[in-house]
């Protein structure tokens, strides 16, 4: 048997292969998502206006549509409605996820059988979600209204009333979306060992301290990967608030995401609307690499 | 058996039309010889083929002019495309042109379109030319202008009449300098509803006539027998407009040449004011965020009264089983006291200029808006929306568009004669999708009471300004 001596040579040739192996995936994930980028930014550097010929390739004025987005008081309205969308959905999903995933964390037939059951909204289309939601905020012929006011507490028009509107997407976004954070957590709750949690039950903690300083601190980086995902998710919302707001009352629901589809596609403003979305995709790649340093030892190994 | 009352035009189309070919062992025909059924085919798909304003020697030569060629037709779902599809196959019987034929929803229908159009595209070959669209679609040289194959005596039939049409309905598919570029299937119109005409006329009212009228006769008949005053859908860019103009206002200076909003006027905040009060004080709850098919199924059941509906939508809340039937009530859109300027929009078959079966195209497009083949949708499938002034005057027309002792026919051509005044020309500029989207903000705005009409329609005025010269809309 021949021993391969593991020195500077031998990891040079192993760094070439990988390389060579990885090549082929590597140049289709670049066919497939870098070029398209690459089309996006070249485009939000023009002013393309379908309605106008020859806009496609006019980069003679390559940061106007930026230094537009600036001035454009419906751009920075819709920014401020995204923030408040995403803030909320991130807290809401996490705490209704892992307030779920504590429930059912113990082993139990039932509780099998309910962790199944909660799936049920993730793997919805967004669109049945969006008009189930649409017809349980829509006071005439929602069972909820009914129900409310059957119990003399009616309660007024979510969707359309300014102060409840983005709350009711938030709400259905949460009810669609919270089985993925309570799946992250409850996996990661499965993988905390026992014996600290014995330790701390004989040194005398109760419940919410050995959850607070035992079980949180194990799954804190699964959680901070979960609201990653919820934040991404978050800022691609579109089924819902087209289904059941149109970015409506006013302007009250129009997220960032929702303003580019009708800067491109109610509008034909393509370059307008690439502009934004290259913002947009600036601003998740920021936020992943800022959870990626939050989340990542000093050492630069996962946890 | 139902007697026709249809007698097709003396043309070899028309008859394969009203009788389409099948083979003889299928039909249960005497069989024929060969040779005779090869002359006899031959000859009735020149004849057809002359009947389809086809070349005759070309179509003499070959059993059906258009075999091979493949056609991509779409629009949005309405009732007349979607009936339309029973038929489909008839076409390519007759001509051999097979058709992938789809009607997805109208946003969709839209911007798959406005897509393929701008990028000129061949992907389709007879389109739908939307309303909102065809200043956008038509001015920007995206459609085959039409007058070279109507003139042409070698592509259309006499028969197929385009005099026909109702030129108030083909009048939003010309461009600006006249030419045609798309066949109308629908001219939609808009119009005043009483779902319950019975609640108004226990309390001695009749269908309002001024927009006066009709906030008073909400306010008297709202909640009368639990059914709330009014309530339609929240396309506020398309029922707005009537109010501001009959107020003396209009969307901009001067459409189509002088685009400068004017949306913050006395008369636009008057306006806007007027219909937030109304939808806000005598609509269900959240009336002012219920889009078409919501305000649809509550003014179905009747459970809101009034309303101005397009007829196309009014006549589907009149059909039977629907609580509507019995007491709906049809009437001219209100005036204000500068006039009435009801909304009305026009859909037309049009063909992209990228299509690469143009002939192919038209010979559908003729088809599909031949008058035999309408009168047999009208007669067989209850067809309602039509734009040919012959079949509006059939009693056969006449009377399927009857509702509770109202011609609706009448009220729709009264209304299609009101478009000569030109009041509709600020629909079609191509920048309209922007205006129409903030006319939506802006009367939701006030409906929902986060700012006063004055502040709204100022508001609207300044975005407007700002979306337009994002267009690149000199002002």
């Amino acid at each position: 048997m021949t021993v391969v001596p593991a020195g500077p040579a031998w990891t040079d040739r192993r760094d070439r292969d990988l390389v060579l192996g990885l090549a082929p995936a590597l140049v289709v994930l670049a066919l497939l998502t870098v070029t398209p980028g690459v089309y996006l930014v070249l485009t939000s550097l023009t002013p393309l206006n379908l309605a106008v010929p020859g806009s496609e390739w006019d980069f003679s004025q390559p940061l106007g549509n930026y230094a537009g987005m600036f001035e454009d008081p419906r751009f920075v309205h819709s920014v401020g409605v995204q923030a408040q969308l995403s803030i909320a959905s991130v807290v809401l999903q996490l705490l209704i996820g892992l307030g779920v995933a504590l429930l059912l964390h113990p082993n139990t037939p039932i509780r099998q059988l309910a962790r199944s059951w909660m799936l049920v909204p993730m793997v919805l289309p967004p669109i049945v979600v969006g008009i189930t939601w649409l017809a349980l905020f829509t006071v005439d012929i929602s069972p909820i209204h009914r129900f409310l006011a059957w119990m003399g507490l009616p309660m007024p028009p979510l969707l359309t009333n300014p102060s409840t509107a983005l709350w009711a997407i938030v709400f259905a976004g949460t009810w669609q979306h919270f089985p993925f954070t309570m799946l992250m957590a409850l996996a990661a709750l499965q993988m905390v060992p026992e014996s600290p949690i014995e330790a701390a039950r004989i040194d005398g903690a109760n419940r919410w301290q050995i959850f607070r300083h035992v079980r949180l601190p194990f799954i804190a980086p699964t959680l901070a990967v979960a609201g990653l995902f919820v934040l991404i998710d978050s800022v691609k919302a579109f089924p819902l608030i087209f289904i059941m707001t149109d970015g409506g009352p006013g302007e009250v629901t129009e997220v960032t995401n929702f303003y580019v589809y009708r800067q491109a596609f109610t509008f034909s403003l393509w370059g307008y609307g690439s502009a934004i979305a290259v913002l947009m995709m600036a601003g998740v790649f920021a936020l992943s690499w800022v959870i990626d340093r939050i989340t990542t030892p000093n050492d630069g190994r996962w946890s | 058996m139902r007697k026709p009352f249809f007698t097709p035009p003396p043309s070899e189309f028309a008859a394969h039309a009203a009788a389409p070919e099948r083979p003889a062992a299928a039909s249960g025909a005497t069989p024929v010889a060969p040779k005779r059924r090869r002359l006899l085919a031959a000859g009735s798909a020149a004849l057809a083929a002359g009947s389809l304003g086809l070349h005759a020697p070309a179509a003499v030569g070959q059993a059906k002019r258009f075999s091979g060629v493949a056609l991509n037709v779409s629009c949005w779902s309405a009732t007349y495309p979607r009936l339309l599809a029973d038929y489909v196959g008839e076409f390519t019987e007759k001509t051999g042109a097979t058709v992938n034929y789809d009607t997805p929803g109208l946003p969709v229908y839209n911007q798959r379109a406005d897509l393929e159009l701008s990028t000129k595209g061949a992907g389709f070959d007879v389109l739908n030319i939307t309303f909102v669209y065809t200043n956008r679609w038509i001015g920007n040289g995206w459609l085959t202008p039409l007058d070279p194959f109507i003139n042409d005596r070698n592509k259309t039939a006499p028969e197929f009449d385009f005099a026909d049409f109702l030129p108030g309905a083909v009048q939003p598919l010309r461009s600006a300098k006249g030419e045609i570029y798309g066949i109308p299937w629908v001219t939609d119109s808009g119009m005043a509803i009483a779902t319950r005409y019975d609640l108004l006329q226990a309390n001695g009212l009749a269908m309002p006539d001024t927009f006066d009228e009709l906030e008073r006769a909400a306010g008297i008949v709202h909640k009368k027998d639990g059914v709330d005053g009014f309530l339609t859908d929240n396309h506020w860019g398309f029922w707005y407009p009537p109010l501001l103009q009959g107020y003396g206002g209009n969307v901009f200076r001067a459409p189509p040449d002088d685009l400068m909003p004017t949306l913050a006027t006395p008369e636009a905040i008057h306006a806007a004011d007027q219909l937030a009060r109304i939808v806000g004080k005598y609509g269900p709850p959240g009336a002012g965020g219920m889009a078409y098919g919501q305000t649809g199924e509550t003014l179905k059941a009747a459970r809101a009264n009034l309303s101005v509906v397009t007829h196309a939508g009014g006549m589907s809340y009149a059909e039977k089983g629907n609580k509507a039937a019995a007491t709906i009530r049809f009437g001219l859109m209100p005036r204000g006291p500068k006039g009435r300027f009801p909304g009305i929009a026009s859909h037309g078959w049009g063909i992209p200029v990228g299509s690469k079966n143009k002939d192919a195209a038209w010979a559908f497009i003729q088809w599909a808006q031949s008058k035999e083949l309408l009168m047999r949708m009208v007669k067989d499938k209850g067809l309602g929306s039509v734009t040919r002034s012959s079949i509006f005057g059939t009693p056969e027309y006449r009377k399927l568009i009857h509702v509770n002792g109202v011609d609706t026919g009448q009220v729709v051509l009264d209304t299609i004669k009101l478009g000569e005044q030109g009041h509709m020309k600020y629909r079609t500029v191509p920048a309209y999708p922007q205006v129409n989207v903030q006319l939506n903000q802006a009367i939701g705005r006030i409906i929902s009471g986060q700012m006063s009409a004055k502040e709204s329609m100022t508001q609207a005025q300044a975005s407007v300004i700002a979306d337009l010269r994002r267009a690149g809309v000199k002002l």
